[in-house]
């Protein structure tokens, strides 16, 4: 089974009280340990397609289903929930807290979840990212890549079936950006995560596992290697 | 006009686009600006109106003649005879109640015959024969239009202890109310008040030449020496001054909204200058000004301002309308016959609230302004506002802090100032200054506590909500420097009253002895001495199961052109009676001893500290017709009135004012005696006299009663100023979820359910309360000790011992707490609402 089945979605927002279509008739399914690229121009509707996989909105029509459970389905409490444990999200910002150290990004998930041992976990999740040591610090003594480290393993703490990534790399060089690239295709296979990332990165493409083309609200190719 | 359009593009649009925070700025000021106009406008009411029917129904008059006990009769017949061109007026005045609709009135005895001899006189008698018919009759009264009484009427009027039918034989214009007065002729006046020889006031007109210093040389010398001889309306005056110092201190009461208002601008405009930072990057880098970012800002500031005080002043104008009862009363009760004038809109102090409003506004605003227009405008570009945020140098606000206290400490030593307590005043200013500076230092120690214990009771949202205040320092500290501010004056006055009251409470122990009290009935005022029939008085000394009563005796003095009360009591019930309390620490029979064998007087603490006078020192009072030097034997704390009162033996008096009658009655029963039995009794004794009879219990019920309506209003403007920091709180509040919109959404993609989000901004504004009510009790403590020990005693002159009242602050710290949570509450609904999906890609 598909831990992530996106089926005949559509999804129209108000702009100026005027509907504008996002998505039309989008349908994809992901397995676990899949490291999936959606590639297309800025608007195509990559961002659209990582809320609604995420939980974060729901389509206007279509179903998003996670682990086999339809997102629109579910009320405030469950969805959280769902996030929490079924869901990792990096963005292309990092998204840290700038008021709370390394350790304390990381474990603040499983903190929002009353998880206990939360220290245990993020420690470990900080040497996925070859990042041990770091912990104190705070996010602006970091590098650009190191931040991004951190939110990589923020959003592995609570070994999730789905990672979503938009633009993972778009505030990095081309460098660090490939050590980041290199990091999620590892940590995928390591955590049989299905990993889905939007990107303009040419080299994030050449890595994913399958790669899905968007154009104008619309998946116009996938392809699986 | 560009500049005009850039200011509303980048200044006023943001504003509207957060229209719940700006209207909670703007009532902010509002309320500020409406209380300082209340108590103006309130103030001038109450206060004006003592003098409105008595100086108004005198018509233009240039000296008076007065003396303690009232003018001897005949000598209006020597200043008729004095070769001079003199108009001379003598007047009775005191108050009647209609029983009817028991509304106090002035009762003023006028010579209607002369009166009515030069046309109509001031009072406008008409000229009518049946005028002249009814003129000295016993019964004719002319009455106040406002009162809405015809000629011809009947009207029962309680007079001292009795109650008469008068018969309206005029109606005078009153001045819409303000000039209301019962006129009747001099000789029916004393008639009804049994003030047989003696007349209140001699009004004299004088020519223009040879000035009014030489006439009033002129007439003293055909006066006795303890007859006085001063410019008319002096009385008016003396109360005027003599108020002063309760109207100054309630109008500085009502500025503490305003100081608090002060914080919330500064942190409205500090948000500003942060949201803008980059913005005022960008138009410094495109060529702005310092100056025009600066005068920006400032224009800001004063737009919220001019708004605020626009709305401040209509609602002033409605809350004076309540505070002018309070106030009223309060005069009435503590100082001088006090009747609610018409509250008049008048320019000045509408002008003063004004600019009061919008220059505090501007002020408050100048700080964050200047420091916009200093920033570089590469570093407002590159940094954004997370390094403006962090610059806080608390060990030297630290420093700046103790520095402040130390001054405010030593002013606080400073003797008043021109009569007024300034430096008390300064060193509650330098007081609240320290505390804002220390607030930096104690924020981030109590964040820092905070967090680590709070995560094991309400979990990661403590931590995230005490790292946010921790990480915002300067906006958090102002905040809790708004509401502590308002805390502080809560809890300072609430102790300096709460010990006010338990001081008068432990007074009163001493002071009120007797098991029954009488009084004329109708309300008491300061200034106000009705009379009870002196057979009367007899009659209940000779009741079974009286053992004793004391025969006070009180009068209206002038010492030292302010007004004061002169009370006599009989030394022998007071000996045996009395515990009283003395400055000196003495016992009361050695000073009742002293005062005996003296011929001396005792004066109350209030008249000491305003008159300057100690025991040992002679004080002269203007006695009937005689001026006599008393040596003060001792000062005794009184709490009853604060115009200060003089006390001597009633045989000493007798001597000076031969009148036996009195104004109030302490009864004492014999051990045996029931106390109903004897108040049954002399019920029946006093049947046909309008008096009232009070028990122990009730007449100090009566004096809590008045106690704790003349702190009613300084409650209120407590009340006020928390309100307007909570509003701060919320908007601030507000500002906050909208800045941090980013954090919060991605707490969202983390897996925080709404619940979670609501949570943590809930703690935020509980934390912040939290930090207020430490703040503010802590400075409050300390400005109590400045109300109590400078401000109190130098204004009013009473010792007050300081006394913790536990439930009041308490009660009121629980209320502003739930209401800094409840404050929370809307600023949390926006942040539960807010999209996470927009705001993660905002940037």
């Amino acid at each position: 089974m598909p831990i992530l089945s996106i089926q005949g979605v559509s999804k129209d927002y108000l702009t100026d009280e005027q509907p504008v279509r996002a998505l039309n008739n989008v349908s994809l399914e992901i397995s676990r340990g899949e490291f999936v690229a959606l590639v297309g121009r800025s608007g195509c509707g990559k961002s659209t397609l990582l809320s609604l996989a995420g939980a974060m909105d729901f389509p206007t029509s279509g179903t998003v289903q996670v682990n086999g459970v339809a997102t629109a389905s579910l009320q405030d409490d469950a969805l959280a929930r769902l996030r929490r444990e079924k869901i990792g999200f990096v963005f292309q910002s990092f998204q840290l807290i700038h008021t709370l150290t390394v350790f304390e990004n990381v474990e603040l998930p499983l903190l929002l979840a009353g998880k206990r041992n939360a220290r245990q976990t993020a420690t470990e999740r900080l040497a996925w990212v070859e990042l041990d040591g770091f912990g104190l610090r705070y996010p602006h003594q970091l590098s650009g890549g190191q931040m991004q480290r951190v939110a990589i393993a923020r959003a592995l703490v609570q070994s999730p079936a789905v990672l979503l990534a938009d633009e993972p790399t778009g505030n990095l060089d081309s460098t660090t950006g490939n050590v980041i690239l290199g990091l999620l295709q590892r940590l995928t296979r390591q955590e049989n995560t299905a990993t889905i990332m939007a990107t303009h990165n040419a080299e994030a493409a050449i890595l994913a596992d399958v790669l899905v083309r968007m154009r104008d609200g619309q998946i116009t190719e996938v392809t699986r290697r | 006009m560009q500049r005009t359009i850039l200011f509303y593009q980048l200044i006023l649009r943001p504003l509207l686009r957060e229209p719940v925070r700006t209207v909670l700025t703007i009532l902010a000021i509002a309320l500020g600006v409406a209380m300082v106009l209340a108590i103006d406008l309130a103030g001038t009411a109450a206060a004006g109106s003592f003098q409105s029917s008595v100086e108004t129904l005198a018509g233009k008059n240039d000296l008076e003649v007065v003396t303690a006990g009232g003018v001897p009769e005949n000598l209006v017949g020597s200043l008729e005879g004095l070769p001079y061109p003199l108009k001379i007026a003598p007047r009775i005045e005191d108050y009647a109640v209609v029983v009817e609709t028991k509304q106090t009135l002035p009762l003023l005895g006028l010579d209607l015959v002369a009166e009515a001899g030069r046309g109509a006189g001031s009072i406008g008698l008409g000229d009518e024969a049946d005028t002249w018919k009814y003129l000295t009759s016993k019964e004719s009264i002319w009455l106040g239009e406002s009162l809405g009484r015809k000629s011809g009427e009947t009207i029962t009027l309680l007079i001292n202890d009795q109650t008469g039918t008068y018969t309206v034989r005029g109606i005078f214009p009153d001045l819409h109310g303000s000039a209301a007065a019962i006129v009747m002729d001099i000789s029916a006046a004393q008639s009804a008040l049994k003030r047989f020889g003696r007349i209140d006031r001699v009004l004299i007109q004088t020519p223009s030449y040879p000035g009014l210093e030489e006439w009033q040389q002129r007439i003293r010398t055909a006066l006795p020496d303890g007859v006085q001889v001063r410019a008319a309306g002096a009385g008016t005056n003396e109360n005027r001054r003599m108020l002063a110092a309760f109207r100054w201190n309630l109008r500085l009461l009502s500025y503490i909204a305003l100081v608090v208002g002060a914080f919330l601008i500064y942190n409205t405009i500090s948000v500003s200058v942060v949201r803008r930072r980059t913005e005022i990057g960008i138009v410094r880098a495109l060529g702005a000004s310092q100056s025009l970012v600066l005068a920006a800002f400032v224009g800001e500031a004063a737009c919220l301002g001019v708004l605020g005080a626009l709305v401040g002043m209509p609602l002033g104008r409605f809350l004076a309308g309540g505070a002018v009862q309070l106030m009223g009363a309060t005069v009435e009760a503590l100082y001088v016959t006090s009747r609610p004038g018409a509250i008049a809109l008048t320019s000045t102090p509408t002008l003063l609230a004004f600019f009061l409003g919008v220059g505090v506004a501007v002020a408050s605003a100048y700080s964050p302004a200047r420091e916009a227009s200093l920033v570089p405008p590469i570093e407002a570009m590159a940094h954004g506002r997370r390094e403006y945020g962090t610059r806080v140098n608390k060990a030297r606000d630290l420093w700046i802090a103790l520095a402040v206290g130390l001054a405010a400490m030593a002013a606080s030593f400073a003797p008043a100032l021109v009569g007024k307590p300034l430096l008390g005043y300064f060193a509650i200013l330098l007081l609240i200054c320290a505390s804002a500076f220390a607030m930096p230092a104690l924020v981030d120690l109590v964040t820092g506590i905070a967090s680590r214990l709070l995560k094991q009771v309400l979990g990661v949202e403590a931590v995230l909500a005490s790292r946010s205040l921790s990480s915002s320092l300067r906006r958090t500290s102002v905040l809790v420097g708004a509401l502590s501010t308002a805390i502080a004056m809560m809890t300072a006055v609430g102790i300096m009253v709460g010990s006010f009251r338990e001081t008068v409470l432990l007074w009163m122990n001493d002071q009120l002895p007797a098991d029954l009290y009488l009084r004329p009935a109708g309300s008491p005022a300061a200034d106000r001495h009705p009379t009870i029939a002196v057979e009367l008085t007899d009659k209940i000394a000779r009741l079974p199961g009286v053992a004793a009563i004391d025969r006070l005796r009180e009068y209206e003095i002038s010492y030292e052109d302010m007004p004061a009360g002169l009370g006599s009591v009989e030394l022998n019930i007071l000996r045996s009676y009395h515990n009283a309390d003395f400055l000196s620490g003495r016992k009361t029979n050695e000073v009742l001893t002293e005062l005996r064998d003296s011929n001396g007087v005792l004066v109350s603490e209030p008249f000491a500290n305003k008159h300057r006078v100690k025991a040992g020192d002679y004080i002269t009072l203007s006695l009937g017709e005689r001026r006599a030097a008393f040596p003060v034997v001792d000062v005794y704390y009184d709490y009853s009135s604060e115009r200060g009162s003089v006390l001597i033996d009633r045989d000493l008096l007798l001597r000076y004012l031969p009148d036996p009658a009195v104004s109030n009655l302490a009864i004492y029963l014999a051990p045996t005696a029931s106390v109903e039995e004897v108040r049954a009794e002399i019920e029946n004794a006093v049947a046909g006299h309008q008096v009232l009879i009070f028990t122990n219990r009730d007449l100090r019920g009566e004096a809590l009663r008045i106690f704790d309506r003349t702190f009613a209003i300084t409650y209120a403007l407590e009340a006020i100023a928390v309100l307007i920091a909570v509003m701060g709180i919320a908007g601030a509040l507000l500002a906050l979820v909208i800045d941090r919109r980013r954090e919060l959404g991605l707490l969202r993609f983390l897996g925080a359910a709404s619940g979670q989000i609501r949570k943590l901004i809930l703690i935020e504004a509980g934390l912040i309360g939290m930090l207020a009510n430490l703040a503010g009790v802590g400075l409050g403590f300390a400005l109590s000790l400045i109300l109590i020990y400078v401000i109190n005693k130098q204004s009013f002159g009473w010792t007050i011992r300081f006394h913790w009242p536990v439930a009041m602050p308490l009660g009121a710290l629980t209320m502003v707490y739930a209401a800094t949570v409840l404050a929370g509450l809307y600023p949390a609904r926006i942040a539960v609402r807010l999209n996470p999906v927009e705001v993660a890609h905002e940037e």
